[in-house]
């Protein structure tokens, strides 16, 4: 009995030990405590800083050599690291400033220093479009080879391989692929028609003619995404199957994946993942031996590290707190709101935190086709109620974005003083939503509050971290005033990204999803909402805006009784086709009639791109492309790294 | 007739020992009380045990008087301009979370969640277990040989990737998995655990039924013409009773804290039921800075599982003398 006695004494002293341990540890946090709001940049024009931090930053001198290193929570991935899918923008910066070339580039810089321009990458120029719009013809430039085993110089063959490959990749069919239909033939090739592109013409190996179908002013921008990007047909036709290609990249760049010079192409049965590339342990790059510095342009990439580790850390505070330390350069996740702060209040170090547009925004899509979200008045009503400031604050404030009043970011389409549904400073306006609510048919006594079924439980998809799940109980709220009682789901990234992409799940709304444009022209935003575009899987455009009734059957959609939802594939259709200032009329038109007719969204952020950088890092740019820290430009001391 | 724990009071009708005051017979209940109020551990956590029922029972009553619900927002009095909660303070004795919320409160109702997931799973697992163990130890042969393997089966699987697959495949659709059946929430969560522990039960009162079913008052019973059923409730039954309290004190408090892990995996009650795990999977974000999100809610939890812990080795002593020997 005594030892029991024993025993039992050691276990409760060790749990007050723990308490007393735990009390001391949080004790002496003073700064928590003075949160009030006040005090530093709180009380500054928070606006006024994040405005200063934008654009590229020298910490020093930069010089060539060291090791870039950087940490996130994972390795983004949407389709294995193949390009022909892939469709992360971290994903794509890692590509377009290090790894794979294509046609055309941007400079890899904000859109303030040109970064949303083309420039002639593979390219010897960028050509005047002919006939009628129609033709484009590339000349390739002399001296641009394939990495390691590879080692050929590419051909225009390589880059139509590429193209071709995204009309019957599947990831690729569900996200980019639209940006090569207008060439002919892709279309065919999509629907197991054809097997080459006709469209896609090489009539020597330097030279690559596209034709299209119908004019589309923003062509040349497609074919600056990584998935036009050259690709060694003997390495690639051994990895047929989606996403498998990811393991064995064979670059154009400056940087290739370690380990790529041992990767045997003899056949295919001898070809073994390449080393240096592990998607659950991260990406390391070392020089690209094959990389001749004259055909690309130091404004496009000054290349400055002699390696890249591209890590993975599970915990997002230690990240950060190595990079403060020195231990890493950078990461692309967002620092967490405390760190943000503290960068904010201090002058001293307030240089190393940078912010920049980040061309994206964070929404609440409200399915069309499912109740109580395929009644306009309903979906205005939500967001006449929602409390968005409240959503900005739980974001974490101004330092991570604007409170959006429209479809698409500003970046994208500039509308000042435009509001539609609430005035500053947006935290619902309850009296307008229940006026709205009124004239739904799902409040049948018309007192401004849902009474109808198909208003309870209604299920709304969120993110299970932070800052998205700091947000639900505000949705909650907002949309309770209203009658809307939402059943919350949240999930993990990539559990959202799936049930949120397969219509057949019939997910009501979900407030973690968000789009980040892929390059500089309001279109990349449209597709979301192109009838055309829903897939059965990996759709990207939730609230179904434009859904046929034989689209619905295919991706397993219903089609409510209140009919199919209102399409906007003309006004897309219109808006491509026209160039110039014609062109940005026709897509601020749409974006109204979007933001106030059709009201697929609730758009809850209108999103920063923040970088904190370590004490060693010496150059820092900003790429508007795939809108993260631009590696091309980066630069370290190795002697300040630990 | 056989006691539940074996214990003899001294043959009935016997004359009192000569010299001495008459030897009091005692129930095996009152051997039970004498032996457990004196362990004054298990009797802390009994009390901490009926405090947490009358906290959960009393939960909306102190949310009156406090004035805060668990799901009201005070976002603009309690974070600041970067979204960063205040912490403790006099109208908000634990501080406020990331939305806005009384953490006192949100944790006092997760008290709720805890215990309700900590009785009913157990009780639906020991239900089970005890079914299934009796029949597989009583009649054997085949049906031992399947629930044997079943058990087998179940302990086999990986418990948190089949809760993750659940309730990945149940939360994005309306109606949940199954037709409806399997839903996410606090059912969902009790359909889990009880799924995973009746396993430990039914292989302790298997254990237990077999070496029962040998001794002498069952040989009695069964020639006096008892059913098998009669044998197996009321003569086997209550003698499993004494280890079945002891274990199920026990897994109470492992229920209470793999529904901790599986709220802070995302994976629990939703958001709007305050449950400690989800509570503390909140601070995540910023762990070191908002540090009353998980240390409160830690602390009820750790004297929890204390308490349920104590209190188990407690009715262990108090129901098994034998066992300290």
């Amino acid at each position: 009995m005594r030892r029991r006695w024993l025993t039992r004494s050691a276990l409760l002293a060790l749990g007050c030990a723990a308490v007393l341990a735990v009390a001391a540890c949080g004790g002496d946090d003073d700064d928590s405590a003075d949160t009030s709001g006040g005090g530093g940049a709180a009380n500054d024009d928070v606006a006024a800083v994040v405005d200063a931090l934008g654009g590229s930053a020298e910490f020093g001198t930069p010089e060539q050599g060291g090791t870039f290193r950087i940490e996130n929570t994972d390795f983004a991935l949407f389709d294995a690291f193949d390009p022909t899918g892939e469709y992360f923008g971290s994903d794509w910066t890692i590509y377009s400033n290090l790894m794979l070339r294509t046609l055309v580039s941007y400079n890899f810089s904000t859109a303030e220093e040109g970064g949303n321009d083309l420039v002639p990458d593979i390219a010897t120029e960028i050509p005047e479009p002919t006939d009628g719009g129609k033709t484009y013809t590339f000349t390739l430039k002399d001296g641009i080879k394939f990495g390691p085993p590879v080692n050929r110089a590419i051909t225009s063959k390589d880059i139509k391989y590429a193209i071709e490959r995204t009309a019957v990749n599947k990831a690729a069919l569900g996200s980019y692929s639209n940006y090569y239909r207008p060439i002919v033939g892709i279309e065919d090739m999509e629907a197991g028609k054809a097997k080459t592109a006709s469209g896609i013409e090489t009539p020597d190996d330097k030279t690559i003619v596209f034709k299209l179908t119908k004019p589309a002013g923003d062509f040349p921008y497609a074919l600056a995404m990584p998935a036009s990007s050259p690709i060694p047909q003997e390495v690639a036709k051994c990895h047929p199957q989606r996403g498998e290609y990811g393991r064995y990249v064979i670059v154009t760049g400056p940087y290739m994946t370690e380990g790529s010079d041992k990767l045997d192409v003899s056949s295919c049965g001898a070809q073994k993942p390449i080393s240096g590339f592990n998607p659950n342990t991260g990406l390391k790059l070392v020089r690209n031996p094959n990389y001749d510095p004259s055909t690309d342009d130091t404004s496009i990439r000054q290349s400055y590290p002699d390696r890249f580790e591209i890590g993975v850390n599970t915990n997002l505070d230690n990240i950060f707190d190595k990079i403060e330390r020195g231990e890493l350069e950078g990461s692309f996740e967002t620092p967490p709101n405390a760190t943000l702060k503290r960068y904010l209040q201090d002058e001293s170090i307030r240089d190393r935190l940078r912010i920049n547009a980040g061309d994206r925004m964070w929404y609440m899509y409200m399915n069309l086709t499912t109740p109580p979200f395929d009644d306009v008045h309903v979906r205005r009503a939500m967001n006449l109620a929602m409390d968005l400031e409240g959503i900005q604050r739980a974001w974490g404030g101004p330092v991570q974005g604007a409170t959006p009043t429209h479809v698409l970011p500003q970046s994208m389409i500039r509308l000042d003083d435009y509001y539609p549904f609430q005035q500053p400073p947006f935290s619902g306006d309850v009296a307008a939503a229940k006026e709205e609510m009124k004239q739904s048919k799902y409040d049948t006594d018309q007192d401004g509050v849902c009474d109808a079924p198909e208003c309870k439980g209604v299920i709304h998809g969120n993110r299970n971290f932070a800052p998205w799940s700091n947000q639900t109980a505000v949705i909650e709220q907002s949309a309770s005033q209203i009658g809307v009682e939402l059943d919350s789901r949240e999930l993990s990234r990539s559990a959202i990204q799936i049930a949120t992409g397969e219509p057949k799940r019939k997910m009501q709304t979900s407030s973690g999803t968000g789009w980040g444009k892929d390059y500089a022209d309001p279109s990349t935003f449209m597709v979301l909402f192109d009838g055309r575009n829903i897939q059965p899987e990996g759709n990207n455009n939730q609230a179904l805006v434009g859904l046929t009734a034989a689209k619905a059957k295919d991706v397993g959609a219903d089609i409510p009784a209140s009919g199919v939802p209102p399409s906007v594939d003309a006004d897309i259709d219109a808006c491509t086709a026209l160039l110039g200032q014609e062109r940005t009329d026709c897509w601020t038109t749409l974006d109204k009639k979007l933001t106030e007719e059709v009201v697929p969204w609730i758009p809850l952020m209108d999103a920063t791109a923040i970088d904190l950088l370590g004490p060693a890092v010496t150059r820092y740019g900003f790429d508007q492309f795939g809108t993260e820290m631009a590696l091309a430009h980066m630069a370290v001391d190795p002697s300040l790294q630990k | 007739m056989t006691t539940a724990v074996g214990e003899t009071v001294g043959p009935a009708g016997a004359p009192p020992p000569e010299g001495g005051d008459a030897i009091a017979g005692r129930s095996p209940r009152q051997l039970f009380w004498s032996r457990f109020k004196q362990d004054r551990f298990a009797m802390a956590g009994a009390a901490f045990v009926l405090l947490l029922v009358v906290v959960a029972l009393f939960a909306p009553a102190i949310a009156a008087l406090v004035g805060h619900g668990p799901n009201d927002l005070y976002q603009r009095e309690t974070t600041d301009i970067f979204g960063i909660p205040e912490g403790p303070q006099s109208s908000f004795w634990f501080g406020a979370d990331n939305s806005g919320r009384d953490v006192f409160i949100r944790t006092i109702y997760g008290t709720r969640v805890s215990l309700v997931v900590g009785v009913v799973a157990t009780g639906v697992s020991v239900l089970i277990g005890v079914v299934l163990g009796v029949l597989a130890g009583f009649f054997g042969g085949w049906l031992d040989t399947l629930v044997s393997r079943a058990t087998d089966i179940i302990l086999s699987i990986p418990l948190l990737l089949f809760a993750i697959g659940i309730v990945a495949a149940c939360s994005t659709s309306k109606e949940g998995c199954l037709n409806g059946t399997l839903k996410p929430g606090l059912g969902l969560v009790i359909v889990i655990i009880s799924l995973f522990t009746w396993p430990y039960v039914a292989r302790l009162v298997r254990g237990n039924t077999l070496s029962l079913r040998e001794r002498e008052f069952v040989e009695a019973s069964r020639s006096l013409g008892a059913s098998n059923t009669r044998i197996m409730f009321r003569q086997i039954l209550p003698n499993l009773m004494s280890p079945l309290i002891v274990y199920a004190s026990l897994l109470v408090p492992a229920n209470i804290l793999f529904e901790a892990y599986l709220s802070f995996l995302g994976l629990g009650v939703p958001d709007d039921q305050p449950s400690w795990g989800s509570l503390i999977s909140d601070s995540l974000s910023s762990f070191d800075t908002t540090w009353w999100l998980w240390f409160f809610p830690g602390l009820f939890l750790l004297f929890t599982v204390l308490a349920f812990n104590l209190l188990g080795d407690g009715l262990r002593d108090a129901l098994d003398p034998r066992a300290n020997r």
